[in-house]
């Protein structure tokens, strides 16, 4: 019933992980609920139909059948060697006696049920015999954990008195280290095969099957995080785990291998050599999973595996369960402490998992003093063998909450790991940004460098030579040519070098120039500009060409027109500088109109409007002055390098 | 009789604006000199009246020479004559306290009548110039505790104005009408707005030189 309550809730588990204390606590406590009662939901109806025998003639001798001619006394059963016959290895007959009354009207098949024999046993049925275990003699097969189910066949009971005899081969307690192992008949049981046959599957599944299955788990899961801690150096505590957990599966290969190729001896010496290691790795797994390395753990332990066996072998098979005994003592206090150090670490960290694990800890400490306890009073009960399945349990949830830890770390290491990654291209894009503008600011610098070096040049070189001809020449015409060649070289190093001019300085320097120049010559000027400010600016290329083109239309209008005013106007319309310079002169002469270039540099202003993407338009009629119409678009000439 | 410094470093053009100076000032005495080195010397020994400056000499700038006439000889009229026209090279001259400039290449005729306005107290005043010097006032206006010691300058709004139409291309003649000022009184504005920026000029260097001082003990 308790089994049937319980399976609902335990129906979340596959899908959630536990997560925090109480969760795991809850998970823990169903399992271990849940092994008992399914024992005792099926083991109840058994009792009613069977007749159990709690007495037998025993006698101890080595004969192929029941000595008739010994005296057999009769022995409580179960039969405890180590209590009746201390000292004595068997074999043992046991002998007793049933009818079956209307065993053949009812059609049932009997069945004999042996709880426990150890170590093997033969059955014999009015003396034929009937069943054996296995090997009787060194080396014997191992029954200790297997409960037997013979079936009593209908044609060798008679109507009358039975005689069941039963040859069982042991060991005395001294010669085995656990008392799980030492030579005892348990009481018997006779009754149908299918009321008996529940029972032994059950008590098959307790001790055999279901360790089984946990220790297979272990031994995979085990391996697994063996691997996995050893290729990860950080993380060596999965190491001892997978070492804890194969060890564990090694103690419990005996369930499979029954029929061992050496003796007694041999067999409770290797098992004593787990032992250690099975310590080592608990201990060293709580150490470093505390994150605690003791140098003098890393010597001593390894040490014990050594000296342990020894003293097994030096102490000889007589005293074999004494010294393992205080050895078992001696590697469960280790452990314990060991438990001890992680528990008072992890409080002093404040870890969240401080109360599950130091429930899981007492739970598995609770199953290590049972059995320490049943071992010393030789008692089994249903908790000592429920205990003895709690303990590999726990490893494994253990093992599952590792790999989960594990899991999650390589989760957060992967996104840390991308983080970093992301990190690593922006730095590396604004290091390749600020090496692309500091490259493109250190051509700028070498660049302006160069340009002011040429300006100097040109100053101080042609400058000079050219100022040397204005003012030496004799030809008027020469000084002119010279002059205007050096406002030329002036204009192109600052085309050159320049930086751009904001349109509304670009208007007063043309103003003061133009004014000037036509005051001097005595022609009277009308300037007229937008009078707000401007924020367009231009290049200095464009400022430099168009500066070049106002002062070759004012140079005509000095020397050609013979006007008496001259106005210019300049105007932003869609964009465009309009620059119109008109004139009261004389127009160009009508013989002149097809070549207008000849001194009047009119091709080379509008060449200079075209290279600004702009056009120069002269308008022109004899008597009716000149109009010279220079359209630059604003943004192209700001443009222009 | 007037003493006229005379720096410039191409023989030919020294000849013929030493022939240029004598026209305007026939009875004036002129030391050559081709080299900052020279003028110098020649400023330590003479006082002069009239300086005529170019800038790019083979030893170095002729700044540093406007700087010593106004240093030692404060009366003297420092004028730079030079191939450059643009206020990179001549705002500096005019900080170190020269009182004009004229372009070398220009026609004899116009040196001249440039060089009786500066000697009759007008000095030319470029557009470009008159930007440069608002600009440089304007950073001036920034509060510096440190040179509450020093003279503090600053323009007035008239200076100001002459200096914004300067800036928009009008003549000097043409501000005057505008501001119905004579032509005399625009003069003295642009020679106040001269010295006021060669003392400003000084008092920033002195700053400067100040500041070094203390940090350089």
């Amino acid at each position: 019933m308790q089994c049937r309550c319980l399976s609902p809730l335990a129906g979340p588990r596959g899908r959630g992980r536990p997560r925090g204390g109480r969760r795991a606590a809850l998970w823990l406590g169903l399992w271990l609920a849940w092994w008992p009662g399914l024992w005792l939901a099926a083991a109840a109806p058994a009792q009613a139909r069977s007749v159990t025998i709690q007495s037998a003639q025993a006698v101890a001798t080595d004969s192929a059948r029941f000595p008739a001619d010994l005296a057999a006394p009769t022995v409580e059963l179960p039969d405890d060697w180590s209590v009746s016959r201390p000292g004595q290895a068997g074999p043992v007959w046991y002998r007793l006696n049933f009818t079956a009354p209307g065993l053949h009207d009812r059609g049932e098949l009997l069945a004999l049920y042996i709880e426990r024999v150890c170590t093997n046993l033969e059955v014999h049925l009015n003396g034929q015999l009937l069943h054996s275990g296995g090997r009787m003699s060194e080396p014997v097969t191992q029954n200790c954990n297997h409960p037997q189910l013979v079936g009593l066949p209908a044609g060798l009971i008679g109507p009358g008195l039975n005689t069941l005899d039963l040859k069982v081969v042991g060991r005395p307690l001294s010669q085995v280290a656990s008392r799980h192992r030492a030579g005892g008949l348990s009481a018997l049981q006779i009754g149908p095969q299918s009321t008996l046959e529940p029972v032994h599957a059950q008590q098959v599944a307790l001790k055999v099957s279901v360790p089984q299955a946990i220790s297979a788990t272990l031994l995979l899961m085990g391996g697994f995080m063996f691997v996995l801690g050893w290729i990860n150096r950080r993380e060596r505590h999965l190491a001892y785990f997978g070492a804890l957990s194969m060890v564990w599966a090694l103690v419990e290969a005996r369930l499979w291998l029954r029929d061992l190729p050496f003796g007694n001896a041999t067999a409770e010496l290797l098992l004593g050599a787990l032992l250690p290691l099975l310590t080592l790795a608990s201990v060293q797994f709580l150490l470093r999973y505390a994150h605690h390395r003791s140098r003098w753990a890393d010597i001593a332990l390894p040490l014990q595996c050594l000296l342990m066996p020894a003293t097994l072998l030096l102490a000889g098979p007589g005293r074999l369960h004494a010294v393992a005994g205080a050895w078992h003592l001696l590697l469960a206090l280790q452990v314990l402490a060991a438990a001890a150090f992680y528990l008072r670490t992890l409080r002093r960290l404040r870890g969240r998992s401080f109360w599950p694990m130091a429930l899981l800890m007492a739970v598995a400490a609770a199953a290590l003093a049972l059995e320490f306890v049943s071992q010393r009073f030789g008692f089994s009960s249903l908790l000592t063998q429920v205990a003895q399945i709690v303990t590999p349990l726990l490893m494994v949830l253990m093992g599952l909450r590792l790999l989960q830890q594990h899991g999650r770390a390589l989760q957060a290491a992967e996104e840390s790991k991308a983080d970093l990654e992301q990190r690593i291209r922006d730095a590396t894009a604004e290091i390749e940004r600020n090496f692309t503008q500091l490259a493109e600011l250190r051509v700028e610098k070498v660049t302006e460098r160069e340009r002011k070096r040429i300006a100097a040049d040109l100053h101080d070189d042609l400058g000079a030579k050219l100022l040397t001809i204005v003012h030496t020449s004799e030809s008027e015409r020469i000084s002119t040519l010279a002059r205007e060649a050096l406002e030329e070289m002036r204009l192109s190093v600052r085309g050159l070098t320049g930086k751009p001019v904001r349109l509304i300085d670009a208007l007063g320097d043309w103003r003061a120039e133009v004014v000037a120049r036509l005051g001097q010559a005595g022609i009277e000027a009308d300037w007229s500009s937008p009078p707000e400010e401007l924020p367009q600016t231009l290049s200095a290329r464009a400022f430099v060409q168009t500066t070049r083109i106002l002062r070759e239309a004012v140079s005509n209008v000095i020397k050609h027109s013979g006007a008496t005013h001259c106005s210019l106007s300049c105007a932003l319309a869609d964009g465009d500088v309009q620059i119109v310079v008109r004139d009261n002169g004389n127009g160009i002469p009508m013989e002149l109109d097809g070549r207008l270039d000849r001194g009047h540099g009119m091709a080379s202003m509008k060449q200079r409007a075209k290279q600004l993407q702009g056009q120069c338009l002269v308008e022109s009629g004899p008597g009716y002055g000149t109009v010279i119409r220079l359209t630059l678009p604003l943004n192209r000439a700001t443009e222009a390098a | 009789m007037t003493n006229i410094l005379l720096l410039e470093d191409l023989p030919q053009i020294r000849t013929w604006l030493s022939s240029l100076v004598l026209q305007v000032f026939p009875d004036a005495q002129i030391a050559e000199a081709a080299r900052v080195h020279d003028a110098l010397g020649l400023v330590s020994a003479i006082k002069f009246d009239l300086a005529l400056v170019d800038l790019g000499l083979p030893d170095g700038s002729g700044v540093d020479v406007v700087a010593a006439l106004r240093e030692h000889q404060p009366e003297t009229q420092s004028v730079v004559v030079t191939i450059h026209d643009d206020d990179e090279h001549l705002f500096p001259a005019l900080q170190a306290g020269a009182f004009g400039y004229i372009l070398k290449e220009q026609p004899r005729e116009l040196i001249i009548e440039q060089l009786q306005r500066i000697s009759q107290g007008e000095p030319p005043l470029s557009p470009s110039i008159a930007r440069r010097v608002m600009a440089y006032f304007a950073s001036k206006t920034k509060p510096q505790p440190a040179s509450s010691a020093l003279p503090h300058v600053s323009l007035t709004d008239r200076e100001t104005e002459v200096l914004l139409r300067v800036a928009k291309g009008y003549t000097l003649p043409e501000i005057g009408q505008q501001l119905t000022l004579s032509r005399h009184t625009i003069a003295d504005y642009v020679k106040q707005i001269y010295r006021k920026l060669n003392v400003s000029s000084r008092a920033e260097a002195a700053l400067e030189a100040q500041r070094m001082g203390l940090f350089g003990r």
